[in-house]
């Protein structure tokens, strides 16, 4: 499973909504159970998934999901 | 508590999954009894605590423990507790958590110690405005990093040295309804590189990693649970490749592995000093092992390798019958509830049968290698109490001094004779700070002598002490064998203050004794107590009246015994009691001093 599949799964899971679908200009905006506190979910999912370690200047210059994507591939060494 | 408490690492993204889940549908996911009245804790902390409390309340709603949590606003500690007129107060919590790491810490020199003591001091005394409150303060857990390098240990003013002050000073002089929890510890264990996760506390001010949150929240869901609701009073054990290595049967007393020259035997060793340190900090031992009796004994008696000898178990039950009938007989003979037993044996298929058939014993789930059971039996925390008090420490004594009680017994013609041999000395006054502690322990554990089974909190039964129209009364006795403490905890309320009464009636309120002074004349004994106080307070009819639950079934018809008169009542079971002006003394063994 490629790293945007997986990462959609992530995703269903943490806002539980088996509808989602990402895409790389996805943004908070566009979920609306996307708020402060399951961003926080979101990122603790995300690196137990693919089990890595963001630093905070990482999470804090995430703009959209595409940038999500390729930080988790830079992370795990498939970029 | 409930089968499906969680596991202290739990993964995060599932906790959290769960715990929104709880809060979504909580008719659907509760595993509490939402019958009852919720238990209300309120959450305060310096850094960011939403995530953790929604962790926290699904960890006790696994517990069983219905609860209604208040949560602090983000750094608010100062304002909910300095301000008497905050959400806090208007909340009425039972139980205050006030969360707190080391980046909060003004600390330099050693005095700086003092500043912060009284901070959290001055907290405390706040919180003390809502009735028998308790409160959990975390310690601090010290950092990773060390200014002074490795000469941290060498001073006591760097960083370390002055955080671990600071929670020694936390352990020495906490008030006893303030509960430390041991953030310490928790985050030496958890590994403290892991713990603090400096990217999530700049980020969304994480106090630690939300890793360690299950940790943190299994952590304090036990003590909740201690303080609130149940604890576990004895470790039932088995014998074979459970206290020692091999077949007692089979290999004989010396043949067993418990030999401190050899590695398995210092496994065992490891377990069996574990354990006396539980037997000597109050939990009760027992053996329930299929053997011969005799032959089961005789390591205990005849190879000076065991660390357990006979006089530590307090009911050796050693046969050929199943091990849920044993447990049954256990319970029974120590005089507790089969509820406050922990079963811990090597074999799995003795651990299902007990499961299945005492489904309210802790059963623990026993690893396959010798040398993790201390491991195993620690982190099931079967035995988190709200606190251990002196009596505790005596107590599993006093358990195995019954037994010779008992033996003495058969030696005597009659009963009487018995009493007396015994030689018991009772004491009875109104409840001073010396017996807070045990008072509040035995009126909240206690459940088959009980008449009533109110639960008072510390701090409740001490604002009872100083009120004019309550007596708190209590009864202390040793004998011959061991000194029992504090056993007998009574009560009284002026009768106006309870609907129904009158001022001239003296209601009581609570009367309960512990089961290990019954058929004592501890009943008779307090009774005369009681009548006097009542007389004091000037009152001339001492009511009582029985509440009913599932566990004081032998005390129904304890005040007809006394001598009281039955009242007619619709809705309750009332009884009293004329005082007149002829003083009569119900006859006792118990010898009174002053």
């Amino acid at each position: 499973m490629d790293t945007k599949a997986k990462l959609n799964e992530v995703f269903r899971d943490v806002f539980d909504d088996e509808t989602i679908e990402i895409t790389d200009e996805m943004t908070a905006d566009d979920i609306d159970a996307w708020d402060s506190l399951t961003h926080v979910q979101l990122v603790v999912a995300v690196e137990e998934a693919f089990k890595c370690k963001f630093s905070t200047v990482e999470v804090m210059k995430l703009k959209n999901v595409g940038e999500f994507i390729k930080l988790i591939d830079r992370k795990t060494g498939n970029a | 508590m409930s089968d499906e408490r969680l596991r202290a690492d739990e993964s995060v993204s599932k906790l959290l999954k769960m715990a929104n889940a709880l809060i979504k549908d909580p008719e659907k996911e509760s595993r509490a009894d939402r019958s009852r009245e919720p238990l209300k804790i309120a959450v305060l902390g310096t850094h960011s605590i939403q995530h953790y409390v929604r962790v926290l309340r699904l960890y006790l709603d696994r517990a069983g423990i219905y609860t209604d949590i208040y949560e602090g606003e983000y750094d608010g500690i100062n304002m909910d507790v300095l301000d008497d007129d905050s959400e806090l107060y208007k909340f009425k919590p039972d139980a205050v958590i006030l969360m707190m790491r080391y980046s909060d810490l003004h600390m330099e020199k050693a005095e700086d110690v003092d500043a912060e003591m009284a901070y959290l001091k001055n907290l405390w005394s706040h919180l003390d405005k809502i009735q028998g409150v308790t409160v959990l303060q975390t310690n601090f857990a010290s950092p990773v990093m060390r200014p002074f390098g490795g000469l941290e240990a060498l001073y006591a003013d760097s960083m370390q040295s002055l955080i671990r002050r600071l929670n020694m000073r936390l352990t020495e002089e906490h008030p006893s309804n303030v509960h430390v929890v041991d953030m310490e510890y928790l985050s030496s264990v958890y590994g403290k590189n892991e713990w603090f996760d400096e990217a999530s506390y700049f980020l969304t001010k994480q106090g630690f990693s939300l890793n360690c949150m299950g940790m943190v929240a299994n952590e304090m869901t036990n003590i909740i649970n201690a303080v609130f609701r149940h604890t576990n009073k004895c470790l039932v054990l088995d014998l074979d490749n459970t206290l020692w290595g091999g077949v007692v049967g089979d290999d004989g007393p010396l043949g067993i592995e418990i030999d401190p020259h050899n590695a398995v035997g210092e496994a065992y060793r490891h377990f069996q000093k574990y354990v006396l340190a539980l037997k000597k900090r109050g939990v009760i031992l027992a053996v329930n092992s299929k053997n011969d009796e005799e032959v089961a004994k005789e390591p205990f008696i005849k190879n000076s390798d065991m660390i357990l000898k006979l006089d530590d178990i307090a009911c050796f039950c050693a046969n050929w019958n199943d091990k849920a009938s044993n447990m049954q007989y256990i319970a029974k003979s120590l005089n507790i509830g089969i509820d406050t037993l922990v079963f811990f044996d090597d074999n799995p298929a003795e651990r299902e049968i007990v499961k299945k058939f005492c489904p309210e014993v802790t059963v623990i789930d026993v690893p396959t290698d010798a040398e993790n059971y201390v491991k195993a039996l620690d982190e099931a925390a079967a035995f988190e109490w709200a606190s251990i008090t002196k009596e505790d420490r005596e107590r599993s004594d006093s358990y195995i001094q019954n037994a010779k009680r008992e033996e003495m017994k058969s030696s005597f013609v009659n009963y009487d004779e018995y009493l007396k041999a015994l030689e018991m000395k009772g004491k009875c006054g109104l409840v001073g700070d010396a017996e807070l502690e045990r008072f509040a322990q035995l009126t909240n554990k206690s459940n088959q002598f009980n008449l009533r089974t109110q639960r008072y909190s510390e701090g409740q039964i001490a604002d009872m002490c100083k009120d004019e129209d309550t007596r708190c009364i209590y009864v202390s006795l040793t004998d011959k064998f061991s000194a029992y403490g504090v056993i007998s905890c009574i009560v009284l309320r002026r009768g106006d203050k309870v609907e129904g009464f009158g001022d001239k009636d003296c209601f009581i309120d609570n009367w309960c004794m512990s089961c290990r002074v019954l058929k004592r004349g501890v009943e008779d004994f307090a009774f005369n107590a009681v009548k006097e106080e009542a007389r004091r307070m000037g009152c001339t009819r001492i009511i009582g009246e029985y509440i009913p639950t599932k566990k004081n079934g032998m005390v129904e018809s304890f005040y007809a015994k006394m001598g009281f008169s039955a009242l007619e009542d619709n809705a309750r079971v009332l009884y009293e009691y004329k005082l007149d002006d002829k003083v009569e003394e119900k006859k006792t063994w118990i010898q009174k001093q002053s």
